[in-house]
Order: C-alpha cells, then sequence, then structure tokens
C-alpha cells in the first residue's frame, strides 16, 4: 500500500455530510453590517456539519452568561440544520446552570447551584417582575424572564404569569400559568398553561369555558393544569413569629430529591395560533369543565408529591428576633422572607431535606431576591414567591 | 544532546515541499502514526495546499513547548502572537479548520473554532445567515413562532 492510499483511508473524508445549503443570498442578508462584507465568502456554504457542531459548541461554552449568550439564541434562529444542532449543544437548565430559551424558565433549575434572580414589584399597576441576576450584585440590569399581574376577583385573587411584559393576559401565547389564592389569601394553588411531562391529570379551569364562549379568539391559552398547592399557616407565636408555609408540588415526584431522581421536564412551550391545534378539545367536551379549583389532589396518591416547608429559623438572643441565614442574599428583615426545603414526609430526613430550593427575601422597598435550585422551575418558583406577597396570614 | 533534529518532509497538494522538525509532526495525530514508523519519504498531505500547510507549520512551530509554558510573560506574548496570526480573511480561516482536523491539530483546531464562534458574537440572525451563507428554510409556521419569542431578547 503506496502511503497516499494509507492517508486516504486514515481519516475518511465527509464531503458525503456536507450542509445542503443554496449558497443564494436571502433578501434579509442586505441587513449584514458592512464590516462582514469584505469578509464572507461562500466557503462557508458547505460546511460539514461536524464543524457546524464543533462552532456552535463553542459558542455555546463561551457565552455561558447573559447577555450574550442573545448569540447562542440567534444562532438556533439560523435555519434548520442550525436550529437542530443548537438546541442539542444547549443542555438543561438541571445541569449547566444556564437559561437559554423561554422554555428554560418552565425547566428545573441547577441541580448544583442556586439560580439567583430577583423581582421587582410596581405598585402602580400590580405588577410583578421577575429578572435572571447577570451580576453577585443583589440587583443589576437582569435579564427579564417572567411578568405578573395581579387581578382581584369577587372570590379570589388571581396573579397571571406571562412571558411577555408586552402581553400579560390569559389568551395570549405567552401566557405561561397563574396563581390563585382563595377568599382568604392562606390557599394558593399554582396552574400550568401547560401539561407536565408527567404525573398532573388535566383540570379545566374557569378560563377555559370563557374561551369556549368566545371561540373566535385568535390566540387560546391550552388548558390550566393544577401544578402546585401552598398553604399557610399560623405559627404557635401567633402573628408574631414567622409564618409557615406548606407547597405540595403536585408535579413533582419526592423521588426527584433522592439520588438519580429526576423532576418532569417540559421541552417545547406551545405552539401558538388556531392553525396549528384545529381540534382543540375543549371547544367540545364542554363536560369536562370543572369549575372548583380547589378540587382537591391532582395526584392520586398525594404520598408522592414533592413537599417543600419552611426552613425553621432560629431565634437571635442578641436582636430579639427570628433568623434565618440568607447568606448575604437579603437585606430588609420582612415577614415575607422564607427558605423552603423538602420535607421528608414519609422518612427520616437525610441531606436531601438540608438543601434550600428556594428563598425569598426583601432587599429594597420595592425589590426582593429569589433564588431557586432542582427540582422547581422560574415559573414555578416565582409563583410560590407572589403568594408571600399576597398572604394576608401574619401580615402586620 | 548532540544529536540532530530528526526532520520529516512533507508534500502539500499543490506539491510543494516543507520540512518540519519531527517533534511537531508528531503533534499531527493523522500522519503520527507514518512518522513512528521512521517514514523517510515526503508525506502526501492531498488535502492541504501550500500556502496552508505553511501557516499549519507556522502555527505549530511557534506553539511546541510554548503552550505548555508557565510563564505569564511567554503565555502572553503567545496570545498576541495568535491574534496576529489569525488576522486572515474568512476562506484562509475556514481552509486552516479543515487542514487543523484532517490533520487532528488539537490546538490549531479548537482555536480556530474559537475565532470562528467570537465572529458570530453578538450578531442578528440576519448576519449570521449573510456570514454563513445560511438560508432562511424555516416553514412559516415555525419562522412565525421563532419571530413570535422576540421579546425574549428584548432590552439586551
Amino acid at each position: 500500500m503506496t502511503i497516499k492510499a494509507l492517508l486516504h483511508d486514515m481519516k475518511p473524508r465527509r464531503s458525503s455530510t456536507q450542509v445542503a445549503s443554496s449558497s443564494s443570498s436571502s433578501s434579509s442578508a442586505s441587513s449584514a453590517s458592512s464590516a462582514d462584507e469584505g469578509l464572507s465568502r461562500s466557503c462557508w456554504a458547505n460546511m460539514p456539519l461536524e464543524l457546524l457542531r464543533e462552532i456552535l459548541s463553542h459558542v455555546e461554552a463561551s457565552e455561558s452568561a447573559w447577555p450574550s449568550r442573545r448569540t447562542v439564541v440567534a444562532c438556533a434562529g439560523v435555519c434548520r440544520g442550525w436550529r437542530s444542532i443548537t438546541k442539542e449543544i444547549v443542555r438543561l437548565p438541571e445541569a449547566s446552570g444556564c437559561l437559554t430559551f423561554p422554555i428554560s424558565v418552565k425547566q428545573p433549575g441547577p441541580r448544583e447551584c442556586m439560580q439567583q434572580c430577583f423581582i421587582k414589584r410596581d405598585r402602580s399597576n400590580q405588577t410583578y417582575r421577575l429578572y435572571l441576576s447577570l451580576s453577585n450584585a443583589l440587583v443589576d440590569d437582569g435579564k427579564f424572564l417572567l411578568i405578573a399581574r395581579r387581578c382581584k376577583r369577587p372570590t379570589c385573587t388571581d396573579y397571571v404569569i406571562s412571558l411577555n411584559g408586552d402581553d400579560v393576559s390569559k389568551s395570549s401565547c405567552t401566557y405561561v400559568g397563574k396563581l390563585r389564592s382563595n377568599f382568604l389569601g392562606t390557599k394558593f394553588t399554582v396552574f400550568d398553561g401547560q401539561a407536565p411531562h408527567a404525573g398532573a391529570k388535566m383540570t379545566r379551569s374557569r378560563s377555559m369555558r370563557l374561551v369556549s364562549l368566545k371561540q373566535v379568539s385568535p390566540r387560546v391559552p391550552l388548558g390550566n393544569y393544577p401544578v402546585a398547592r401552598i398553604s399557610y399557616e399560623l405559627n404557635v407565636l401567633g402573628s408574631r413569629g414567622p409564618r409557615r408555609m406548606h407547597c405540595v408540588m403536585d408535579s413533582i415526584p419526592a423521588s426527584s430529591i433522592e439520588p438519580g431522581g429526576s423532576a418532569p421536564t417540559q421541552m417545547e412551550l406551545p405552539l401558538s395560533g388556531p392553525d396549528l391545534f384545529p381540534s382543540l378539545p375543549f371547544f367540545r367536551t364542554k363536560s369536562t369543565i370543572t369549575e372548583n379549583h380547589f378540587s382537591g389532589p391532582i395526584m392520586s396518591q398525594e404520598d408522592g408529591s414533592l413537599v417543600l416547608k419552611n426552613k425553621s429559623p432560629r431565634w437571635h438572643e442578641h436582636l430579639q428576633c427570628w433568623c434565618l441565614n440568607f447568606h448575604g442574599r437579603v437585606t430588609k428583615a420582612s415577614v415575607k422572607n422564607f427558605q423552603l426545603v423538602a420535607s421528608p414526609e414519609n422518612g427520616p430526613a437525610g441531606p436531601q431535606h438540608e438543601k434550600i430550593i428556594l428563598q425569598f427575601g426583601k432587599v429594597d422597598k420595592d425589590v426582593f431576591t429569589m433564588d431557586y435550585r432542582y427540582p422547581i422551575s422560574a415559573f414555578q418558583a416565582f409563583a410560590i414567591c407572589l403568594s408571600s406577597f399576597d398572604t394576608k396570614i401574619a401580615c402586620e | 544532546m548532540s544529536s540532530k533534529k530528526k526532520v520529516i518532509t512533507l508534500r502539500s497538494s499543490d506539491g510543494e515541499i516543507f520540512e518540519v522538525e519531527e517533534a511537531v509532526a508528531l503533534e499531527w495525530l493523522t500522519i503520527k502514526p507514518l512518522v513512528e514508523s521512521g517514514c523517510t519519504d515526503a508525506i502526501p498531505l492531498p488535502q492541504v495546499t501550500g500556502n496552508i500547510l505553511a501557516k499549519v507549520i507556522e502555527y505549530c512551530k511557534k506553539h511546541i513547548g510554548a503552550s505548555e509554558s508557565e510563564d505569564r510573560k511567554i503565555l502572553y506574548e503567545l496570545e498576541s502572537w495568535d491574534a496576529d496570526f489569525i488576522k486572515v480573511d474568512q476562506g484562509t480561516l475556514f481552509d486552516l479548520i479543515r487542514a487543523a482536523d484532517y490533520l487532528t491539530i488539537k490546538t490549531l483546531f479548537e482555536f480556530t473554532c474559537q475565532t470562528v464562534a467570537d465572529t458570530i458574537k453578538h450578531k442578528t440572525i440576519e448576519e449570521v445567515r449573510h456570514i454563513f451563507r445560511e438560508s432562511n428554510d424555516f416553514t412559516p409556521e415555525e419562522e412565525k413562532e421563532i419571530r413570535g419569542k422576540s421579546w425574549w431578547l428584548q432590552g439586551l
């Protein structure tokens, strides 16, 4: 065998895997900056997929923080080939600790650390905005994640949660879910607009009937699936001590925090537009509509669900108050401050019940930090924090 | 050590002959077995042109030994040398990536891929499409969905 033949054999060529891409420039290409004009050549048009994957991996790895992470989102919007490779490369937030696409806010948070966020309250229009922290500062410019608008109703209060600050309504395609309180403000239910990956079964809500009466609504929420229930209780010290929270995460199994456990993960946001859902089931099956939001647990056996409870504060003799260690993430004393850990419902407590899964606290008049981790998502964490704004228990 | 350094002869696709030290050639995993077998003929590299092979050799000669250095001054100099080295047009950059991939030169491959990744930084979808001559092949529904999520990047 000649050396030449040997070299050909050693490294099989990849010409068969060339990206099938026409080099015809699209009309939108003219918007590219002139600085690139001289550089660009059609050489990239025939780039093998493995090379593209390698380059996109480098983009993904080097743009790990917002705002430069927008580049990864841009890469996913170039064409189908780029989109599928980018989606393959970008890991879930629970593994990477990175929020990349809008769906990330509905996926379980990082396993290894807390995802640091903050909430800004706007009292003038009853809205709450959730931002991802971009630095170690308590508050910075932030990357906008979610918005909630408080809507007072005759018998309850709704916090409608949306992905888009410009369009907070239940009929929008950016509707994510809602938090609903009972009349007393002691019990809350979190509804997800989309079915969890596994677990919760469908309960049709009042809003569904509204939609089915309208029928012509161009954008239709896909449903309202109860995914968590939060209740507040007075503690033995009455209104003077910290209030007690009890969160049943109906869509998350208790086993998720055990070694090797996993939490349900939604992979795509619902597509919008009635044309994509020609046969919306609730247009026809009106009989399945349930009026009662508080119709009980949705998982048949409640003990299978993850339950979150307060980390117990310590009484500080010197300061004469109840104290929780927020490690510098909370600077103002407030009855709203809390830390939640997993409750060992039916078994001995282990190290997994020590880890703080959600912490929330005041840092300024209308600014609060919110740090969360696996197995709950930013959306679920936000909804639980909103309940702390609303509850009437121990609000002095 | 008085023994003369062993030299490997390489032939580019356009017939140019290059001589490199064995230590440099051993970093190229594709030809490593040939070099180790004591091959004395000119090794043909049918996928790499002379001008690109010259660049590849220039890079590897500069980097051999220096990359592992812990001297911060040397590393700093190497970094600025790299920055000058990679000031090439997109066609050359593409050929360098292909050559580094073909010859399996890890350092050069990583460096050139990172350079392309940096080119994409802060670019809009249209700009990236233009650079890579990718055309928009999304269906109107997919396009609508992607466009509809533009709020995700608002204010950034």
